[in-house]
């Protein structure tokens, strides 16, 4: 965090009340926090009676369970996709923006302190 | 003689005007003139309200019915949305292209016919390309031709189906259809095209991110949606569907995993989407066909909220790309938090407007037994969640601090996301408003504690599973790069073979010649040689030999005339 230093007097208040989530405890707090409210909704399924329409969805977790390993597989294939088609920025060059700066006349580039 | 306008002449009438008015004028004109539309729309009765001969055909200019009026709506409150978002711009060609863009689309959702619908659906393809030449760069000059000629091929598809269409049946009725003849199939292939169906998708992922700032915003709304209504009204219950929308929602999310451009992250999450409406068309039951519409009213807007905010980032920063960006929470706390928001709906977080709106269709493949079709849109659920919902705001945001310390957004942009904010918002958590305008009679809950907590399992963990993957390092980083998709057969593979084939037909071409004129000239060397003015028989021409073959030529003259 120390490479951009900025004033925090100087951010809008709105971004000040989020300066927490850079705070190397803070987010370990907040990742904390997501184990727990997952470990509440599994447990919750135990607690109330569900209406479904499949088999499947019974299943206490099934929710959870298939929403935790689909995404973990999702990512993983995505991961080694890239292996085959990732290729430099200006592969399509000159043909495509990706390689191209924005044009400057049609921004409004501005730094928050002036 | 006629007593209604058609809501898409107000646009077009707007549209030439508006190059004349002054330069803050317009702007108001551009933002006002969607309200009226909306207005025009909201009241008017239903029916066939105008019908104009054309060529011995009666064109159905205005048909209004509940599913009509819900796309025109939601049309009119993207353009207004759009166009407040475009604010400060000054740039004529893009507002008078938002005006036709948006008027095209509208008079496509109430064309009653084919050929009213063939002008329209050409119509948002020619004045939408300007919002991407209005980049002005030699790659937006490039990626607009290829949309324009995807988008303008899409048309004449349609047109060749409707003269089918017309010889088989007798009739330009635009109305549900039956897949069979070729002319269907061409409707078909048609609509498929502008919806981004798998393998025609490709144009969307090239063109959206190359567009302007605004320009994306006011694209985002409508071409595919147009093409969900025109599959809906059409082919509502093809079975074909159901497949086709699956895989949409399917491939599209692994792309968005790896894609750095985080406009063009939206664009395949946009086209993941799609999937699920036309997954619901495919279905086409009540329920079905109530989700699709739904959604496609709960994703117009989400989907703008999301390239707004983004759009707000390039516009401060001057780039969109996940590996340059992160840590921008500081200094544009209010467009992260309204990222967030879109993000929420996208990923269908109760009380957020995915979550009354998608669950219609889930519910709807599971109840017509699709249970792999329903296994497959819940993976997709929770991916458009991981890439969406979780990647959009955390890399533009948050992630680590890129240094970058961009101003707000200017105030037009901040109120615009605001306002698709609040419908969000809005029909999430009371949905009563939406349902009542959908096509038919809605007796679903959103709200039980079965789809609550199981959603909400899904998502949370699938935020553990984003969440475990980061922090082993295993989730890939951002990279700067381009990955090939199926438009690498065209913008690589095909101009390549081109210029293979070209080269051979080239070769051969170039030998034949030479070898053609190296005879000529051998030939001419030889005749020159023997003929010229040195030549052997040049040497030994009598001066009288011309008067010889005179006389030959009289003499043959002379038998000639004898025996005719």
């Amino acid at each position: 965090m120390s490479k951009h230093e900025t004033d925090p007097a100087k951010l809008p208040a709105l971004g000040r009340m989020f300066l927490w989530t850079g705070n190397k405890s803070s987010v370990d707090r907040l990742v904390y926090g997501i184990y727990g409210v997952c470990a509440l909704l599994f447990l919750a399924d135990f607690f109330y009676e569900k209406h479904v329409y499949l088999a499947i969805e019974e299943v206490p977790g099934f929710y959870a369970l298939y929403g935790f390993f689909m995404c973990a597989a999702l990512v993983v294939c995505a991961r080694f996709m890239r292996i085959f088609l990732k290729r430099d920025e200006d592969y399509y060059a000159p043909y495509d923006v990706e390689s191209e700066d924005y044009p400057e006349d049609q921004l409004d580039k501005a730094t928050h302190d002036g | 003689m006629v007593d209604i306008i058609p809501t898409a002449f107000l646009f077009f009438l707007a549209a030439m005007v508006a190059p004349f008015v002054p330069v803050v004028l317009r702007s108001v004109l551009l933002v006002a003139l969607p309200i009226l539309a909306g207005f025009q729309i909201w009241y008017l009765p239903e029916g066939m309200l105008l019908q104009v001969g054309f060529f011995g055909f009666e064109l159905e200019l205005m048909r209004v019915d509940p599913m009509a009026r819900i796309f025109g709506l939601v049309f009119s409150l993207a353009a207004f949305l759009g166009n407040l978002y475009a604010w400060h711009v000054r740039d004529t060609v893009q507002q008078v292209a938002a005006l036709l863009y948006a008027g095209s689309a509208i008079g496509a959702v109430f064309a009653g016919d084919l050929i009213t619908l063939f002008f329209y659906w050409e119509g948002t393809a020619i004045a939408s390309v300007f919002l991407i030449w209005a980049r002005r760069t030699e790659g937006a000059y490039h990626t607009g031709i290829r949309y324009l000629v995807v988008q303008i091929g899409s048309g004449v598809i349609l047109i060749a189906g409707a003269a089918l269409f017309y010889r088989e049946t007798g009739s330009i009725a635009f109305e549900n259809m039956t897949l069979g003849s070729l002319a269907t199939w061409l409707i078909f292939l048609s609509f498929g095209i502008k919806c981004a169906f798998p393998l025609m998708h490709n144009w969307l992922q090239d063109a959206y991110p190359a567009a302007t700032v605004t320009g994306t915003v006011i694209l985002s709304a409508f071409t595919t949606k147009l093409a969900v209504y025109a599959l809906a009204r059409g082919f509502a219950g093809t079975e074909i569907l159901i497949y086709i929308g699956a895989i949409m929602t399917l491939f599209p999310i692994f792309y968005a995993v790896i894609e750095n451009d985080l406009r063009r992250v939206l664009a395949y999450s946009l086209n993941n989407q799609l999937g699920f409406m036309v997954v619901g068309i495919g279905i086409g039951t009540e329920l079905a066909l109530n989700g699709t519409v739904a959604h496609a009213f709960a994703h117009i807007l989400y989907k703008a909220l999301l390239f707004m905010s983004v759009g707000a980032v390039l516009f401060r920063t001057g780039t969109a790309k996940g590996s340059e960006l992160g840590g921008l929470y500081r200094t544009m706390p209010l467009t992260m938090i309204f990222c967030v928001i879109g993000a929420a709906s996208i990923s269908a977080f109760p009380l957020f407007s995915g979550f009354v709106t998608k669950s219609l269709i889930l519910s709807a493949s599971a109840k017509e037994h699709y249970y792999y079709i329903w296994a497959i849109l819940l993976f997709a659920s929770a991916g458009v969640f991981h890439h969406s919902g979780i990647k959009i705001p955390y890399f533009a945001f948050f992630a680590h601090d890129s240094g970058l310390r961009p101003k707000e957004a200017p105030p037009h942009m901040l109120i615009a996301m605001g306002i698709a904010s609040f419908f969000c918002i809005a029909v999430g958590v009371y949905p009563q408003p939406l349902y009542a305008l959908l096509p038919y009679e809605v007796e679903y809950i959103s709200y039980t504690t079965t789809h609550v907590i199981t959603q909400m399992q899904l998502l949370m963990f699938s935020a553990l599973a984003f969440t475990v993957l980061m922090r082993t390092g295993i989730y890939p980083p951002e990279l700067r790069s381009v990955n090939l998709d199926s438009d690498w057969s065209y913008r690589w593979l095909l101009p390549r073979m081109i210029r293979k084939i070209a080269t051979v037909v080239a070769a051969i071409w170039n030998g034949i010649l030479s070898f053609l004129t190296q005879r000529l000239k051998n030939i001419i060397a030889g005749l020159y040689h023997s003929h010229g003015p040195e030549g052997r028989m040049a040497s030994t021409w009598p001066t009288g030999a011309m008067v010889i073959w005179i006389s030959v030529l009289l003499g043959a003259t002379l038998i000639v005339s004898f025996f005719g």
